[in-house]
């Protein structure tokens, strides 16, 4: 996708945003029954913050029909979509899903292993190289798991999911 | 001269086996964290604020100015060997270390940049000492007026100098902050704002998981999506790592002001060391008698841009200490963990603990000291450290973002924020967002809602004292010019003194 693109669909976003706070800031409660000063309604600052943020998508949209290289480059380019896709699939799975599900220190003796055998396991490889691979995520494990868990739960007397 | 007095009194108090125990080993991790690619100071820095909870206050922020001073000079390391700047604030020392390491002079180039970072470092305290008294004395003199409008300065310029492409999109990421700000219970009447229906967000989105998800997380993406570098493992016999006394001496101009121009860059609030070592590096370039030598492994190159990187570190304390106005990300995040160990940063700190400033200079003297040791004595070590495969020391940095996170508040509700915060920073980055004008939009939100009200209030509606006051008038002024300064005729206009002058040096 090309910057210019991606800045109109953004300028959208940010422009319902915008008008998200303006209409939420304008329909907040006034405290008027505490009989609050008319100029320090809670809801102030989001209206103006809402005015503000769909001037400046307005702006973005207007700026992404400008020819130049900006708005010719193109975005989430240049890496890789698998490695990205598996770390944020592992690492949210792990945060959102196991974290609270299982104990802690399985929950991060579990993720811990897969990321690194994920992107270091050596499918081509003989069975001498995947066996140390193996091995070598299984202590990273351990170790991360058990060393995190003693330094929170004993160290910093945190009650640990 | 008190804060200098104040500075030889706090190296007094933290001269102890245990306080210089705490800063060999932070200062050593926060080498190691900026050094590995994918890992800022502002990460390290947030990170270690979740590990030092249980600590006393002095040791907590000691430890965390430490882990920031070692991860800022740390980024140089992978700049020289890998060419990929261990930290942002790295950028510009990769473009004359590197070819050094090419050339077979990596030593000499750790050496150079150990030498810059040390004397930028030192300059920027010797200016925090002695700026940052006076200036909280006159923050004394700051109504809602003043605050509210320094809020607004702070978000601005620093969305227009740290924006990549345009500063729209700064200005953007630092109004996002600011509606981030907007959530939870607001600081006058207690009213909850836009908590959607969930009650954990009564009490808003701590700063903490947030800078954990936007720099922690987001890092982590951004380093397993980006290629590895190449490691330069050339070596010239004539190589060491001790650098050349009359190499520092021949510089001696360029250290003295990439160190000030380091410091005022640090002063100037969210914009941070990268920016720092670009404006150093560009200013030593356009004055350097040996201009071609730069880009193509130039000392002078090098020097500039470490001693204009580290000095923004004291530079940045400044008002982040007299006015709670961070002066880059990682600065920001120090401010949190003040709060969080009972010390409130503003202009009242001279009053209730005036002593404050020069023990955080002092602090920072201590940090470069075993900084400068480390970088000229573990030169090797450091060259194995960035060996490590990122499989390996991803899942690490991740279960420390997740259980640092958790353990702030003990809430799995946190966690989610961090989540959302390193989704939503990973896609911003990669579309050309600066991250530190949203962070200082979070911080500076509340402050900056608080001082409208409350000089409305105080006004009973009117506008004028916000414009009329000598102060806010000011920063008005101030405002004005920085966005017109988008404007190119705007621009000519007002750099044409500064043009003439720099044309009369080199003349």
């Amino acid at each position: 996708m090309h910057m210019a693109l991606a800045d109109r669909l953004t300028a959208l976003l940010l422009f319902l945003l915008g008008l998200a706070l303006l209409v939420g800031g304008y329909t907040m409660d006034r405290l008027e029954i505490r009989q609050i000063h008319p100029a320090s309604i809670p809801g102030l600052v989001p209206m103006i913050l809402g005015v503000l943020l769909a001037l400046c998508a307005v702006l973005l949209f207007r700026s992404s029909y400008k020819s130049g290289q900006r708005n010719a480059e193109l975005v989430l380019s240049g890496g890789s979509w698998a490695r990205l896709g598996m770390t944020a699939g592992l690492c949210t799975v792990y945060a959102l899903a196991l974290v609270g599900w299982l104990p802690y220190f399985w929950a991060t003796l579990v993720f811990t292993t897969c990321f690194t055998l994920v992107f270091s396991f050596p499918l081509d490889g003989g069975r001498r190289a995947q066996l140390i691979a193996f091995a070598g995520a299984l202590v990273l494990g351990v170790v991360v798991s058990a060393g995190s868990s003693l330094l929170f739960r004993e160290l910093f007397l945190v009650r640990l999911p | 001269m008190s804060g200098l007095v104040d500075l030889f009194a706090g190296l007094g108090t933290l001269m102890t086996p245990a306080m210089l125990f705490h800063a060999a080993w932070a200062t050593l991790l926060g080498i190691v964290v900026g050094s590995l690619p994918g890992l800022t100071a502002t990460m390290g820095v947030a990170l270690m604020t979740t590990l030092t909870y249980s600590l006393d206050s002095t040791t907590a922020i000691f430890v965390l100015i430490c882990m920031y001073v070692g991860a800022i000079y740390g980024g140089s390391r992978s700049a020289i060997l890998l060419n990929i700047p261990g930290t942002p604030a790295s950028a510009a020392t990769s473009l004359d270390g590197y070819p050094l390491a090419r050339q077979g002079r990596a030593g000499y180039a750790m050496g150079l940049a150990t030498a810059g970072s040390a004397l930028g470092t030192l300059a920027g305290v010797l200016m925090l000492v002695l700026i940052a008294p006076p200036l909280a004395e006159a923050a004394l003199n700051f109504g809602s007026f003043e605050f509210f409008w320094l809020a607004v300065f702070g978000i601005l310029i620093s969305g227009q100098l740290t924006a990549d492409t345009t500063p729209l999109k700064g200005y953007i990421a630092g109004l996002l902050g600011l509606a981030v700000a907007m959530i939870g219970s607001e600081g006058i009447h207690a009213h909850v704002r836009f908590n959607l229906g969930v009650q954990d967000l009564n009490a808003g989105i701590a700063l903490i998981p947030a800078m954990v998800g936007a720099f922690g997380f987001a890092e982590v993406l951004t380093a397993m999506w980006n290629k590895a570098g190449e490691l330069a493992v050339k070596k010239d016999k004539s190589d060491r790592t001790i650098p050349d006394l009359a190499d520092i001496w021949r510089y001696k101009f360029t250290i003295a002001r990439s160190g000030v121009i380091g410091t005022i860059v640090g002063i100037i609030p969210g914009v941070g060391e990268d920016i720092g070592a670009w404006a150093s590096y560009a200013t030593a370039r356009k004055t350097s008698k040996e201009k071609e030598k730069f880009g193509h492994g130039s000392h002078e190159g090098l020097i500039a841009a470490e001693t204009g990187n580290s000095a923004v570190v004291p530079g940045s304390l400044i008002p982040a200490i007299t006015l709670a106005v961070p002066g880059s990300a990682s600065s920001a995040v120090l401010i949190a963990a003040l709060f969080i160990h009972g010390i409130r940063p503003g202009p009242l700190i001279m009053i209730e603990q005036p002593h404050f400033v020069g023990l955080i200079s002092a602090m920072v003297v201590i940090a470069t000291i075993f900084m400068a040791f480390y970088g000229l004595t573990l030169t090797r070590a450091f060259v194995q450290v960035l060996k490590v495969p990122y499989s390996y020391l991803m899942p690490v940095v991740f279960v420390l973002c997740v259980i640092g996170t958790f353990a702030l508040s003990q809430r799995i509700f946190d966690i989610w924020i961090m989540v959302f915060f390193g989704l939503v920073g990973f896609v911003l980055r990669q579309m050309k967002y600066p991250m530190a004008p949203l962070v200082l939009g979070i911080i500076l939100g509340d402050l900056l809602d608080k001082s409208l009200r409350r000089g409305l209030t105080l006004s009973d509606g009117e506008l004028a004292p916000f414009f009329t006051r000598p102060v806010s008038a000011a920063f008005v002024a101030l405002i004005v010019l920085s966005i017109a300064m988008n404007l190119a005729p705007v621009r000519r206009v007002a750099l044409a003194p500064f043009r003439w002058i720099g044309a009369r040096f080199n003349a």
